[in-house]
């Protein structure tokens, strides 16, 4: 069955409705039908006639996913699970994770510190297209945020190759900042999240609290001391400061320095039965939220780094170790008639008595030469071992970091000088909080307790230590009642209040290791109410310089008494000891005094003219007896041949010259000192 | 002198003369098109899948992709009388593979189905399926309407088509199983073998079905299972149908944006990346961009139809309408995997979902349709081609 085309017929000339190929034919090869080729052509039919079928399912079966996924999609979408939905939600939890750095608290709960979210700005310079208009973007957003330090950080002027990768650009963002730079939207700027710490009252207690890194950690104070307690307890950390009272002696103390024109000050208010600090100011101070940027000189505590020589507020140690030790009794008279001589140097009284006095008086009128006498009498080593025990010889132990060791003549080398001088609160220095901690169990009834910066448990009272009788500190109590009604103590006067206390009028030690003239450290140290001492108050102004209130004087009883007086009448009705009057008031005072002039008990035989020496005075109450009578020192080459206090460790002179160097004001010493000293020097 | 732009009809096989860039000039270039933009939609998806990032899927993928594209030109120049002579070498070598498998198959989640080359892991069940196609084809080139009425002339085929089945159900790999089996019903009908044979087979296959489910593995019966009552075990084995139809449905009209859907980009549907992309587009891109990947899908398959169609000899058009059938499947068994129209089977959507192996076989199929549509006018007419 095969068909052939006869030959010598023209070929067909193209399909129909093939193009004109030109007049070109086709070449065409093996052109032959033959039957299996009408076959293959029905087969090819079938099976275009069944792929159209396929191809009409597939389409079909198409059309069947495209109506499942219309009906899933649009017409009846399944829809997440509610649980689904809040997962689908952006975390915005709004509360903040607890803070990483515990609250600081006064005892009353008010916040002193506190650690806030805040951010940091950072850039990747090398990320950021245009340094220069973002510069000026970020400081429009950020006051205080100069143009060219951004823009040069930002790598103005540098090919984008040769930048930094990361620059802080503000480490202490505010809220609105954040927001205002993060709606600027420059690419290549981050923010980076960090724990803020602040202060809410700026200088308040600016020592205690102390401050710290930008990275959080405590750099001095509080903040440094208890650094990993704050760390790793998240309760609060509470303080015994009270932040009120805190707020007053920092005003009181700012006025008297202000007003006698001093460089500096301190004040202390502490709890006589418990030795909790409710105040501690110390001047001039900072605001710790910003404690990088204080001079160190505000950054120094002169309340607790700073040591001073105490002058005769140290007269109430010499007097309570004698009257506890037994040695002498108030009712005893001592020749305050002449300077004593050491040397070549003189121990003078402010306003010279011509007459023997009793203790009352001593202290009173702030008689060195009582005080040494005193001294003389008990000797050194009695000195050296109440001073041990009232912490005196050896740094605070309150919860600050680095309290300096006390400064003092060598032990084993005190000579008749210096158990003279240190009587009366000369040669030895000491910062003001250990004085205030030694003077607690004078008037608390005898016992010690160790200064704390930490709230104490009122259920949990802390078990003080006696370092003296009770006796010995009632009548101690009495005679500084006596100073503030009849002595150098009277501008510490609180109306309603019965006020006891102790002037004291340093004077300073310049560069040269000599005292300045017409330069002293005025204080005052106080306790109320006297008829059970609460508060032991203590004020001491730097170097003041006197003005028409004090009549040119610049003593611890014109110049930091009546700041004391100022502070007890603010904060003592606020510590709920409400002021005493009339008749009540009158009595208490008559029951809280001594006489100034006492006589001795019958039987008893008082120290006196004829008597003055008790048996077991220390050797040096001799020496002083066997001198001749004060030569004036007009004539100088007397001194020499004068063979008096034999020391036996040193020549004099070398002693003397030991005994100068008390009271360099700290280890980090004040600018005031050099200052001051050379305008003295100028009009010397 | 030819003048005429078509590679001259019943030109013997000897004479290789037809240039390369003529051969070029005749490939189905609106074909290799919808090609490329359904691997740009897969990059799009895997870049999404991995929270958008092109590590670590969409990059390596469209690399492959890349390579496999060439690989798909390259065999398009090949004369489809060389890979019909092929056809019967090839098959032999699809079986070998299944047999290594099932001896030394590399395991991945449970089920022994690649073996590993290096660089590609292949899947001899998916390359099968071409092979076998390639096969049946070749078979079928030269059948009268009497010998495919014969059963005795199609039996040898029915088998042929049986002992790669029944090695992929062994593996066990169900879906491809599935998959084979229809190709190779779909070339022998195409071929004109009768459909009622076909319909016996089906119905004997319906009535035999619980037989089978009885005889299925745990996880595939769970598969069943759960496409019956998805609800059933939500946080189980229904867990991904579950999700996928939340995806769907959370996509909406417009989509939730891309990069924005909240099943993808907060890992609800675990392995995503692979049989589950589609619900990638469907939640990101919505409705609207679903059925445009669909109407892609079946631009593909229609165009492999229309090389079908227009090829002048039946090996051609058998093996197109294989090839053409076999992405069809691949693309209808996901597609209803994903909406929950059938069990979940491990089938993925071709050049979308990450992953090799689909790929290669894929791209090896297009490579051999190309070579149909550029050699479409060619004869085995010759003894020579024969």
């Amino acid at each position: 069955m095969t068909l052939t085309l006869r030959p010598g017929e023209p070929p067909p000339a193209r399909r129909k409705g093939a193009p004109e190929r030109g007049g070109a034919v086709p070449l065409m090869e093996n052109v032959r039908v033959t039957g299996s080729d009408l076959d293959q052509r029905r087969v090819l039919d079938k099976a275009r006639g069944r792929m159209v079928i396929a191809a009409l399912l597939f389409l079909g079966l198409y059309g069947v996913l495209a109506a499942k996924l219309t009906w899933s999609t649009v017409v009846h979408p399944l829809l997440p699970s509610a649980a689904q939905i809040a997962a689908m939600q952006p975390q915005l939890d709004m509360t903040p994770p607890p803070p990483s750095r515990a609250d600081i608290t006064d005892r009353n709960g008010t916040i002193l510190a506190v650690s806030l979210p805040g951010a940091e700005l950072y850039a990747d310079p090398q990320q950021v297209p245009d340094p220069e208009a973002a510069a000026q973007l970020l400081a429009n957003a950020m006051p205080g945020i100069n143009v060219a330090d951004t823009a040069l950080k930002l790598g103005a002027g540098v090919p984008v190759s040769k930048r930094k990768e990361f620059v802080y650009l503000n480490r202490k963002l505010t809220p609105q900042e954040e927001l205002a730079v993060n709606s600027l939207g420059i690419p290549g700027v981050y923010f980076e999240n960090k724990e803020e710490r602040h202060y809410p009252d700026g200088d308040l207690a600016s020592h205690i609290l102390g401050g710290v890194r930008v990275d959080g950690t405590g750099l001095a104070g509080v903040e440094q001391y208890f650094n990993q307690r704050l760390t790793s307890n998240p309760q609060p950390l509470v303080l015994s400061i009270d932040a009120g009272i805190q707020s007053i002696v920092h005003d009181e103390l700012a006025a008297a320095v202000k007003e006698f024109q001093s460089p500096g000050g301190c004040a202390i208010v502490m709890n006589a039965h418990t030795g909790e600090i409710l105040a501690m100011s110390s001047l001039p101070d900072y605001d710790v939220n910003g404690y990088g940027n204080a001079s160190r000189d505000s950054q120094f505590n002169r309340c607790v780094t700073g040591t001073y020589e105490p002058g005769s507020v140290f007269k109430l140690q010499t007097v309570a170790m004698a009257l506890d030790a037994g040695a002498v009794h108030y009712w005893d008279y001592f020749d305050t008639t002449h300077p004593l001589r050491i040397g070549h140097f003189y121990i003078t009284d402010f306003e010279p008595a011509k007459t023997w006095m009793a203790i009352p008086e001593i202290l009173n009128v702030s008689s060195n030469i009582g005080a040494s006498r005193i001294a003389a009498i008990l000797g050194p080593q009695i000195e050296q071992a109440w001073y041990a025990k009232q912490g005196l010889l050896r740094p605070s132990d309150v919860q600050l970091p680095g309290p300096p060791m006390p400064q003092f003549h060598p032990l084993n080398h005190w000579g008749l000088a210096t158990t003279l001088t240190v009587s009366f609160g000369a040669g030895i220095a000491i910062s003001p909080l250990q004085l205030v901690t030694a003077t607690l169990p004078i008037v608390n009834g005898g016992v010690r307790y160790p200064a704390t910066l930490l709230k104490i448990d009122p259920n949990n009272p802390p078990q003080g230590v006696r370092v003296m009788q009770q006796s010995t500190s009632d009548l101690m109590r009495k005679m500084m009642t006596n100073v503030v009604l009849f002595g150098t103590g009277k501008n510490a006067q609180v109306p309603g209040y019965i006020v006891g206390g102790k002037t004291g009028t340093a004077q300073v030690v310049g560069p040269n290791g000599g005292y300045l003239k017409h330069t002293n450290n005025a204080s005052f140290m106080a306790a109320f109410p006297m008829e059970d001492p609460q508060y032991v108050v203590y004020v001491l102004v730097l170097q003041p310089k006197p003005d028409a209130t004090t009549y040119g004087f610049t003593t611890g009883g014109y110049i930091a008494a009546p700041a004391v007086s100022r502070i007890i009448a603010r904060i003592g009705p606020m510590l709920g000891i409400l002021p005493d009057t009339g008749d009540q008031l009158a009595q208490l005072q008559q029951q809280l005094t001594v006489p100034l002039n006492p006589t001795a008990p019958p039987g008893a035989r008082a120290l006196g003219p004829g008597n003055p020496l008790p048996p077991g005075a220390n050797a040096f109450a001799y020496e002083l007896l066997g001198e001749k009578p004060p030569q004036p020192p007009a004539m100088p080459h007397a001194q020499a041949n004068d063979n008096l206090a034999p020391e036996p460790s040193a020549s004099r002179s070398t002693h003397v010259r030991h005994d100068g160097i008390m009271a360099p004001v700290s280890p980090m010493m004040g600018s005031h000192m050099t200052a001051r000293d050379g305008g003295n020097d100028g009009q010397a | 002198m030819i003048l005429d732009d078509s590679l001259a009809l019943r030109r013997p096989f000897r004479e290789r003369s037809f240039g390369v860039v003529r051969k070029l000039g005749r490939v189905n270039w609106l074909f290799v098109l919808c090609v490329c933009l359904l691997a740009g939609v897969g990059y799009a998806a895997l870049y999404s899948a991995a929270g958008g990032s092109a590590e670590p899927y969409a990059q390596s993928q469209i690399i492959r992709f890349c390579g496999m594209l060439v690989m798909m030109l390259g065999i398009a120049m090949v004369d489809i009388r060389l890979l019909a002579k092929l056809s019967w070498p090839a098959y032999g070598l699809g079986i070998a593979l299944l047999l290594v498998v099932m001896l030394a198959g590399h395991t991945g989640l449970g089920a022994k189905r690649w073996i590993d080359l290096g660089p590609i892991e292949i899947q001899p069940s998916e390359l099968m399926k071409l092979f076998l196609a390639m096969a049946l084809a070749d078979y079928f080139k030269r059948a009268t309407p009497e010998q495919t009425g014969n059963p005795l002339y199609v039996l040898p085929m029915a088998l042929a088509v049986l002992i790669p089945v029944g090695l992929i159900l062994k593996e066990p790999n169900l879906g491809t199983a599935v998959i084979t089996a229809t190709i190779g019903a779909t070339v022998m009908l195409g071929a004109g073998v009768r459909w009622w044979w076909f319909a016996i087979i089906v119905a004997i296959v319906a009535i035999s079905a619980p037989v089978i489910y009885h005889h299925l593995h745990a996880y595939q019966k769970a598969r069943i299972d759960i496409f019956l009552n998805p609800g059933a075990d939500p946080l189980g084995a229904g867990y991904n149908i579950i999700q996928s139809k939340i995806a769907l449905g959370s996509g909406g009209f417009f989509g939730q944006g891309y990069l924005h859907g909240t099943q993808n980009q907060l890992n609800f549907l675990p392995e995503k990346q692979t049989d589950f992309v589609f619900t990638i587009i469907a939640e990101e891109f919505g409705y609207l961009g679903s059925l445009a990947v669909l109407g892609l899908l079946f631009g593909i398959v229609a165009l492999a139809l229309h090389t079908a169609l227009t090829c002048g000899h039946t090996y051609g058009r058998l093996l197109a309408l294989g090839i053409g059938t076999n992405f069809f499947l691949y693309c209808f068994v996901n597609l209803s995997m994903v909406m929950g129209l059938i069990p979940v089977g491990g089938v993925p959507i071709p050049l979308i979902s990450y992953g090799g192996s689909a790929l290669t076989a894929v791209m090896l199929g297009f490579g051999v349709l190309q070579s149909i549509h550029v050699h479409r006018d060619v004869t085995f007419a010759s003894p020579d081609d024969l």
